[in-house]
């Protein structure tokens, strides 16, 4: 199948590769053209031409801003997509966004999901990663043999829109857990006790989790390199506090990790790992 | 001074009226016809756009609901602008989207000038307003006699957006100042002492403050009529909570208490008066 992919980041490079592997004819653009250097790829003009040669287009970029442009704005892909195409759009965006963008690309007959990821950088590279997708079932299950090119739990959760409002769910849990794990570590250090040695112990009990595995272990090395950059966390954290307010729910705890990030922001540790929350807690 | 004023709702009527009161020939524009009547009455002269009410005036006032809202009278105004237009905003928006406004505004030739007010419709209605004023000295200098209408306590903060950082910087302290006083309250009563009796022992003390004597005693007496409008509070913290995000700002008193009052609107408290934050402690711990 002629597949394109926009968003030849950290994630969306061996996203793309995965579904090359698989036998599918991959097309890309990306903003810098540089960045698609090496992928065995057609390398399209614009969004537009990238969607009129292929039946079904990914894309994985930053913001709301940047995906309403690259699907809606000029020589964007609803100006060449087929009706009948799909895109998949693998994005952290707002679920009202995602909505908006799915009703316009609707008026000209192209189906859209919003299929966010969990997983990291290492899950798109395993292609393991968690999808959660939003938007018409019959469209899903044609593109389910693609999905499972980049991971084994593809989760239906409900229209457009429910993706993204489960991607937030995600990332709340997982923030707030490596805000857990960091203050527990910093408690552990500054008690005096061997934080490596707390962790290994936890791993057995109840408060074992994949964000005391994974980022635990990091801040234990003290290994503070992106993994996944805080910047895209902060970010997803505007988002959720946004959906909160729309909605009238209150997220006390989600509102105090966000303060933690934004110190996280001021320190310049925006493109380091978010186990760098833990430094946050060393500057007091 | 010939005025043109924009936004006619709670706030904006009064002011207009006290800008009639100084002797000022103010023209008004309102989208809803209807809220320029009193005006009309009053000696006011009505404009069929916000070009319309800036044409062949001095100074040009607006007092609407948000952002977009000022950007847009905004523009139109600038259409009508005789060259050297003052052009002042009332309103509570976000202190980018004022400095965005003074930038688009000054490449037409107006001077732009943020300068939200706090003292709510009682300080509208008395010309008792506190007015924080951001932009140039020379939009100071013209706006004053009018600001001198309308309030009482005015203070030239900065350039542009200056005003609008001191408003959120208000909105942090009277947000958490409430909220501050209602869980007082609340512990008081957990605590089956009266809490009256606090209030009037803390009032000689450290914590006094205009919310412990103003609010606390409509808390007192379960008034929780606006005043000031809890959704509107939540809406004014929201700002400095992105504008906090934006910077990279760490706020977390104000978070907390941001997510108070969302959890104020979202259970239906958003018309009653900000204090009803306190039967939302209330509620929370079961001390209804």
């Amino acid at each position: 199948m002629k597949v394109g992919f926009i968003g030849l980041g950290a994630m969306g490079r061996p996203m793309a590769l995965h579904l090359q592997r698989a036998g599918h004819d991959l097309h890309v653009w990306a903003r810098r053209p540089e960045r698609a250097a090496g992928l065995p790829a057609t390398l399209c003009a614009t969004p537009a031409e990238l969607g009129h040669r292929c039946e079904v287009v990914f894309t994985i970029i930053t913001s709301n801003a940047d995906v309403e442009t690259v699907a809606l704005g000029p020589d964007g892909l609803s100006d060449g997509m087929a009706p009948g195409s799909v895109l998949i759009d693998c994005s952290t965006i707002a679920p009202d966004v995602a909505r908006k963008i799915a009703a316009k690309l609707g008026e000209r007959g192209i189906h859209m999901l919003d299929a966010p990821v969990s997983g990291g950088a290492q899950g798109a590279i395993d292609a393991t990663l968690a999808i959660m997708a939003g938007g018409d079932a019959v469209v899903l299950e044609r593109v389910r043999p693609l999905l499972e090119c980049l991971g084994q739990r593809i989760v239906h959760i409900g229209p457009n829109g429910a993706g993204q409002v489960a991607k937030a769910c995600n990332q709340m849990i997982m923030v707030a857990a490596i805000e857990a794990a960091a203050e527990a570590l910093r408690l552990a250090a500054a008690s005096g006790v061997d934080c490596a040695k707390v962790k290994q112990a936890l791993a057995g009990g109840s408060a074992a989790s994949r964000v005391l595995d994974v980022m635990g272990e990091r801040m234990v090395r003290r290994d503070f390199a992106a993994g996944i950059e805080a910047r895209l966390h902060h970010k997803d954290f505007g988002l959720v506090l946004e959906a909160a307010r729309k909605s009238g729910v209150p997220v006390p705890l989600t509102a105090t990790v966000a303060q933690q990030l934004n110190a996280l922001m001021a320190q310049g540790w925006g493109r380091d790992d978010t186990a760098s929350l833990l430094r946050v807690l060393e500057l007091t | 001074m010939k005025i043109g004023f924009i936004g006619l709702g709670i706030m904006g009527r009064p002011m207009a009226l006290n800008l009639l009161k100084g002797c000022h020939q103010v023209t008004v524009w309102a989208r809803r016809a209807e809220s320029m009547q009193p005006l009309l009455d009053a000696g006011a002269k009505g404009a069929g756009s916000p070009t319309e009410a800036a044409q062949g005036n001095e100074l040009v006032i607006s007092m609407v609901a948000d952002a977009p809202d000022v950007a847009e009278v905004m523009r139109g105004a600038a259409q009508g602008a005789a060259p050297g237009l003052v052009a002042v905003d009332m309103s509570t928006i976000a202190p980018a989207a004022a400095r965005q406004i003074g930038v688009d505004l000054a490449a037409t030739g107006v001077d732009f000038m943020d300068a939200p007010v706090s003292g709510g419709e009682v300080g509208a209605i008395a010309g008792t307003l506190s007015i924080m004023a951001g932009g140039s000295e020379a939009a100071f200098a013209r706006a004053k006699p009018a600001f001198e209408c309308m309030g009482k306590n005015i203070v030239h903060v900065g350039a542009c957006g200056a005003g609008q950082v001191a408003k959120a910087a208000n909105q942090i302290v009277t947000g958490m100042g409430v909220l501050a006083v209602a869980e007082a309250f609340a512990f008081a009563a957990k605590n089956g002492v009266d809490r009256s009796k606090v209030r009037e022992a803390l009032l000689g003390g450290f914590a006094y403050s205009r919310i412990l004597e103003n609010h606390g005693q409509r808390m007192l007496d379960r008034n929780f009529k606006p005043g000031f409008k809890s959704w509107m509070h939540e809406k004014d913290l929201n700002i400095v909570m992105q504008t906090a995000h934006e910077l990279g700002l760490c706020l977390p008193g104000s978070a907390a208490t941001a997510q108070m009052f969302n959890a104020m609107v979202g259970s239906g408290l958003g018309e009653e008066d900000s204090i009803a934050v306190l039967k939302l402690l209330e509620r929370l711990s079961g001390q209804e």
